[in-house]
C-alpha cells in the first residue's frame, strides 16, 4: 500500500516536473525572442534586456535556467500578458474557476445521469431497453460538442429566446469576486436581489453544461454497461445465482461492488476529456473560463499567456488525476487482478 | 463398420474470416460500414461530381436556403452561404478534406506509435522506466490541448493542425502496443520462437504484430473519430484550416454571424460531421462486439 | 422414493444454426444417502444437467422433461421463487474453479455468512446474529478440515491456496445444511495429494451427514473409489446406470466398456506393451449430431438399427440403452 502511494506521488512529481520543464522549453519553441516569450515585455531595451537575462538565468547555461524557471513558478511569478499587461498569474487565477465550477457541474451532472443508465442497460442485455440506451449513447458520443452548443444557441436562445447565450450573469448584477465560482459567491455575499442574482446566473449555466453533459455522459453510460455485462457474465455471479441468492441480491451486494470499483479510474479521466471539450464550449458562449482566455491568448499571439495557461490546465489536470487515483486506492484496496472496462 | 468418416469437412475459417462473419450479422454495424464506405468514395469522387467549384462565389445567389425550403433553389441543393458559394459543393469537399485528413493523421499516428510502442514493450530496465515514466506523463494530458499547444507552436494551417493531432494520438498507439508487447513478451510461443534463434525484431513482426492487428484496427477506428472531432474543433476555433477552404469546422465558423438567418449553414455541415462520426463509431463498435464473441466462441 | 428424480429430460439450445438437442432424454436419479457418479466426456453435458437441476440456464433455451423431481414436487413446475428456496435450503452446489466462483472483492467471511440462512439463527439484535454466524462459520470450516479459521475468514479468495478455497467452497455448501450435494468436477486440475484429500472429505460427509451427493466428473479412478452408482453419458445421452460394482464387473453397452477399458488399471489382464485400447473417432461437435443412438458412428458394434433411438431397458436397477448389448452376442 505505502509502495503504491510512493509510486504514485513519485509519478505526480516527475510529471509535474515533466510539465515545467515542457513549459520552459516552449517559451524557445514559440516564435519570437525567447525573454519576450518567458516575461511578456516586448522589445525590451538593452538595460532590461540584461535584468531579464540575470532574472531567468539564461546566461548560466541550460540546467540553471530551468532550475530558476522553477523557483519562479513557484514563487508566482509567471510572467507578464502582452495583451493585457497584468501578471498572468493573477489571470490564471481569475479565470480558472470558472471553467472549473463549468466542468464540475457538467461533470457531477453526468455521473447523476449516466450512472444509473449505464448500470439499467448492463443488467437487460439484450433487451430492449438496453438497446435503447445503448443507441442513444452512440449518438451523443458522435455528435460533436461545438455543433451541438450552437445548435442548442440557436434553438433555446435566438428562436425560443428561453436562455442566455453568454457570459456567466447579466450584467444587471453587479457580482462580488470572492471564490470566483459564480453560484458561491452570490450565496455567499450579501446583494439585493439575491433570488433574482442566483436564478439568472442558473440560467446561464444551463445550456454550457447541457452541451458538455451530452458528451460525457455518453461515454459514462457506455463505460460502466459495459463493466457491467461483463461481471454479470462471470462465474462467481452464477455461483451466487446457484446459492439461491435472488437478482437483486446479487445485484446489490456483489454485482455492483465489482462492476462500478475497478472503472472508478478510468471514469476520472472522462474529467480531463471533458476539461478539453470545456473550453471550445467557453469559446462559444462566452464564458470567461480558462479555455476562452487561452484561445484568444493564441490568436493574439500572447506566448507567456499560453504557457502559463498550458502550464495551468496541466497541473490541474494531472494532481486531479492522480489524487484521485490514490484516493481510490486508500478507500478500496482490492486485489490487483481487477476487470478493464473499455468504452 | 467401415472406417469412412461420417463428418463432412467443418470448415475452420481464419480468425479474419471469422471476425467478418461475426461483424456481418450485426446489421447495425453493416450499415454503418456502408455509410463509411459512402463517405470514402465521397472522398475519392467528391470533387469531380460537386456541380461548382469550392470557392466560386456567385454574388446574386447569397444566402439561399436549402432546396426543400420555400425560397431555395434547385440548382444550389443545400442552399449558399454568405458569400454566394453552394453549399453541397463546400460540405462534399468539406468531407473530403476532413476525412481525408483524419485518415491520414491516424496512420501517421499509428506508425510512430507503434514503433515507440513496440519499442518500450520489449526493452528493459533503465530505458524501459524513462519511457514508461514520460509516456504516463504525456498521457495525463488531454489531445486537444497538446494539439492547442503544438499549433500554438507551429502556426495555424490545416497541415500543422493535422501534425498537431497526430502527434497528440501517438500517446495513446504507444499506450496500448507497449501493454500488448509486453503481454504477449512473457507467453511462451513467444519464447519458442526465441529459442529457435530469433532476434526481437522478428519476434515483433512476425508473431507479435499477426495477434496485435485486430486490436490496433479497433484502436485506429477510435483514433479515427477522435482525429476528425480534433480537426473540426480546430478548425472551428480558427486553429486549424483556415477560411476560404472548405473545412467543415471552419464552415461553422463561418456560418456564426449569419446564424440566426440561416440556420442551414450551421446544421448541414454539422451533420456532415456527425454522420462521419457515427459511421466511424457504428464501424468499431461492431468491430468491437465480433472480436469479443469471437474469442468468447 | 429418491430424493432427486430426472426422467427423459431433453434441452434444446439456439445456436447459429439452428436448435439443437443438447441434452436428449437423460435419466438419472439420487436416492437419499448416495453417491452417484455422472460421467462423460468433456462436453457430453454434464455441466447443463447439473445448470437444470439447479435452474441456472438461460431463459431462451427450451427444457422438457417427463418427470423432474425433488421429493416428489415437480421443479419445472414451481415458481422461480419456490425453487431458489430449494436451492438456497436443500441442494447446494461445488464448481470447478474454486477461485472463480468466489467474489473476488468480498472477503471469506462475508461470503459464507450468506449462505447461512436466517432459520438456523436465535433471535437477537443483529451483532448477536452475526456473532452466531461467526461460530457457525468457524464451525462448518473445521468441520472440512480448515484448522486456521481467522486467516482464511479475513482473507480475499486469490489470497489463499487453491485447496483450501476449495475446501472453503465445500464449507460453503453445507453451511446450510442440504440434502444434495452437487460436486460439478471439484478436483479438476488438482495436484493428487489436494484431490485425495477433497475426495475423502466428501466421502466421510456422506457417510456421517446422511448427505447425497451428486458427483460429476471424468475421472475414472477417483469415482470408482468413491461412488454408490454411476451415471454414464455421452454426447447427451444417458446410456447406462447402475450400481458401481456391477458395472465394473459386466459393462452392457459398448461405451461403458470403452471408458472401463481405457483406463488401464481397471484391466487387470493387460499384456506388457500391448496397445492401449479406446475408440475411434471424437465427441461429435453440436453441428453433426448424429440421429438415433449418438454413439452411432464411433461404436464397434453399430447395425443398421441404431439410426433409431434405443429404448431403456433394465436388469435389476441396472438400466442401459443399447440395440446391441455386451451381454447378447452381435446379431
Amino acid at each position: 500500500m505505502l509502495v503504491y502511494l510512493g509510486r504514485r506521488l513519485n509519478l505526480l512529481v516527475i510529471t509535474l516536473f515533466i510539465l515545467c520543464a515542457g513549459s520552459f522549453a516552449l517559451a524557445f519553441l514559440f516564435p519570437g525572442d525567447p525573454l519576450t516569450n518567458l516575461s511578456g515585455l516586448a522589445n525590451p531595451d538593452e538595460q532590461l534586456r540584461q535584468q531579464l537575462m540575470h532574472k531567468y538565468a539564461l546566461d548560466q547555461g541550460f540546467f540553471a535556467s530551468l532550475w530558476q524557471y522553477f523557483q519562479l513558478i513557484f514563487a508566482g511569478d509567471w510572467g507578464i500578458s502582452m495583451r493585457s499587461g497584468s501578471s498572468v498569474f493573477e489571470e490564471v487565477t481569475r479565470t480558472l474557476p470558472a471553467s472549473i465550477e463549468l466542468s464540475v457541474y457538467a461533470m457531477v451532472l453526468s455521473l447523476f445521469i449516466g450512472l444509473p443508465l449505464g448500470i439499467f442497460s448492463g443488467l437487460s442485455h439484450r433487451k430492449a431497453l438496453d438497446r435503447g440506451i445503448l443507441s442513444f449513447s452512440l449518438i451523443g458520443y458522435s455528435v460533436p460538442v461545438f455543433w451541438l452548443a450552437l445548435l442548442m444557441i440557436l434553438v433555446f436562445a435566438l428562436k425560443l429566446g428561453v436562455l442566455p447565450m453568454s457570459d456567466r450573469v447579466s450584467l444587471l448584477y453587479d457580482v462580488p469576486l470572492n471564490t470566483g465560482f459564480v453560484l458561491l459567491d452570490i450565496l455567499q455575499s450579501d446583494m439585493e436581489h439575491r433570488e433574482a442574482a442566483l436564478q439568472n446566473a442558473f440560467a446561464h449555466l444551463i445550456l454550457p453544461t447541457l452541451s458538455l453533459t451530452v458528451f460525457t455522459c455518453s461515454l459514462i453510460v457506455r463505460l460502466t454497461r459495459r463493466s457491467v455485462i461483463n461481471v454479470m457474465d462471470s462465474d462467481y455471479i452464477k455461483a451466487a445465482y446457484a446459492k439461491g441468492m435472488s437478482r437483486s441480491e446479487v445485484v446489490w451486494q456483489h454485482g455492483l461492488k465489482n462492476a462500478l470499483i475497478p472503472i472508478m479510474p478510468q471514469l476520472v479521466m472522462q474529467f480531463t476529456l471533458l476539461m478539453t471539450n470545456a473550453m471550445i464550449v467557453e469559446v462559444i458562449f462566452s464564458w470567461p473560463g480558462i479555455g476562452e482566455w487561452m484561445i484568444q491568448a493564441i490568436y493574439q499571439r500572447d506566448f507567456p499567456s499560453i504557457r502559463g495557461g498550458m502550464l495551468a490546465v496541466s497541473v490541474v489536470v494531472v494532481s486531479f488525476t492522480i489524487s484521485m487515483d490514490v484516493l481510490l486506492k486508500l478507500l478500496y484496496p482490492l486485489s490487483k487482478r481487477q476487470l478493464h472496462a473499455q468504452v | 463398420m467401415p472406417k469412412s468418416s461420417f463428418y463432412e469437412e467443418e470448415p475452420f475459417p481464419s480468425p479474419v474470416r471469422q471476425t467478418w462473419n461475426e461483424f456481418r450479422r450485426n446489421h447495425i454495424a453493416l450499415l454503418g460500414l456502408w455509410c463509411l464506405a459512402f463517405f470514402v468514395l465521397l472522398s475519392i469522387f467528391g470533387p469531380i461530381l460537386s456541380p461548382y467549384s469550392a470557392l466560386e462565389q456567385n454574388t446574386d445567389a447569397i444566402l439561399l436556403p436549402p432546396a426543400w425550403e420555400p425560397n431555395g433553389s434547385t440548382p444550389f441543393l443545400f442552399g449558399t452561404d454568405s458569400l454566394g458559394r453552394d453549399l453541397l459543393t463546400r460540405v462534399v469537399n468539406g468531407c473530403r478534406i476532413t476525412f481525408g485528413a483524419s485518415l491520414i493523421l491516424v496512420l501517421v499516428a499509428m506508425l510512430i506509435g507503434c514503433a515507440i510502442g513496440a519499442f518500450a514493450g520489449m526493452s528493459r530496465g533503465i530505458r524501459a522506466s524513462v519511457i514508461n515514466h514520460l509516456l504516463d506523463a504525456i498521457m495525463a494530458i488531454p489531445t486537444l490541448l497538446l494539439a492547442i499547444i503544438v499549433v500554438a507552436i507551429l502556426g495555424t494551417g490545416l497541415v500543422n493542425s493535422m501534425w498537431a493531432i497526430a502527434l497528440a494520438l501517438v500517446p495513446q498507439f504507444v499506450h496500448q502496443t507497449r501493454d500488448v508487447t509486453r503481454r504477449e513478451f512473457q507467453k511462451e510461443y513467444v519464447t519458442a520462437v526465441r529459442l529457435d534463434g530469433a532476434g526481437n525484431t522478428r519476434i515483433f513482426f512476425f508473431s507479435i504484430l499477426p495477434n496485435m492487428i485486430e486490436m490496433l484496427v479497433v484502436q485506429a477506428t477510435m483514433a479515427l473519430s477522435i482525429a476528425i472531432l480534433d480537426i473540426t474543433a480546430l478548425g472551428f476555433l480558427n486553429l486549424g484550416a483556415q477560411s476560404p477552404s472548405p473545412e467543415l469546422g471552419a464552415m461553422l465558423s463561418d456560418a456564426l454571424e449569419t446564424a440566426y438567418i440561416a440556420p442551414w449553414s450551421i446544421a448541414l455541415p454539422g451533420a456532415a460531421i456527425f454522420l462521419m462520426v457515427l459511421s466511424i463509431n457504428l464501424v468499431g463498435d461492431g468491430l468491437r462486439t465480433a472480436l469479443r464473441n469471437r474469442l468468447t466462441q | 422414493m429418491p430424493l432427486l428424480d430426472i426422467k427423459n429430460l431433453t434441452l434444446e439450445i439456439d445456436t447459429s444454426f439452428g436448435w439443437v438437442k443438447a441434452l436428449d432424454k437423460v435419466n438419472l436419479s439420487v436416492d437419499t444417502k448416495e453417491v452417484r457418479a455422472l460421467v462423460g466426456e468433456s462436453g457430453s453435458g454434464k455441466s447443463l444437467i447439473v445448470k437444470s437441476i439447479i435452474g441456472a440456464l438461460p431463459e431462451r433455451w427450451k427444457v422438457t422433461a417427463d418427470r423432474m423431481n425433488w421429493k416428489g414436487k415437480d421443479l419445472l413446475s414451481m415458481s422461480d421463487n419456490q425453487r431458489r428456496a430449494i436451492t438456497r435450503s436443500e441442494m447446494s452446489v461445488v464448481f470447478q474453479n474454486p477461485l472463480s466462483a468466489l467474489d473476488p472483492s468480498a472477503t471469506l467471511e462475508e461470503q459464507i455468512a450468506e449462505t447461512i440462512p436466517d432459520n438456523l439463527l436465535d433471535k437477537g439484535w443483529f451483532w448477536q446474529r452475526r456473532a452466531q454466524r461467526h461460530s457457525i462459520a468457524v464451525a462448518q470450516l473445521h468441520k472440512v478440515g480448515i484448522r486456521d479459521h481467522e486467516l482464511c475468514l479475513k482473507s480475499y479468495p486469490h489470497q489463499l491456496p487453491e485447496d483450501v478455497c476449495q475446501k472453503f467452497t465445500i464449507a460453503m455448501a453445507l453451511a446450510s445444511n442440504p440434502r444434495l450435494l452437487i460436486a460439478d468436477n471439484p478436483t479438476m486440475g488438482m495436484e493428487i495429494t489436494t484431490k485425495i484429500q477433497i475426495l475423502r472429505l466428501l466421502s466421510k460427509l456422506n457417510k456421517t451427514r446422511e448427505l447425497s451427493i451428486l458427483f460429476v466428473s471424468h475421472d475414472l479412478l477417483a469415482i470408482s473409489a468413491m461412488a454408490d452408482s454411476m451415471t454414464v453419458l455421452y454426447c447427451g445421452q444417458s446410456v447406462e446406470s447402475g450400481k458401481m460394482t456391477q458395472i465394473r464387473k459386466r459393462p452392457l453397452h459398448p461405451y461403458t466398456k470403452a471408458l472401463l477399458d481405457s483406463a488401464p488399471s481397471f484391466r487387470r489382464d493387460l499384456p506388457p506393451k500391448a496397445a492401449l485400447h479406446c475408440l475411434e473417432g471424437t465427441i461429435p461437435t453440436l453441428q453433426h449430431l448424429p440421429i438415433g443412438c449418438r454413439l452411432g458412428p464411433r461404436c464397434p458394434r453399430a447395425q443398421k438399427e441404431c439410426v433409431k433411438m434405443p429404448d431403456v431397458r433394465r436388469i435389476h436397477d441396472h438400466h442401459y440403452a443399447c440395440h446391441f448389448p455386451l451381454h447378447r452376442d452381435k446379431a
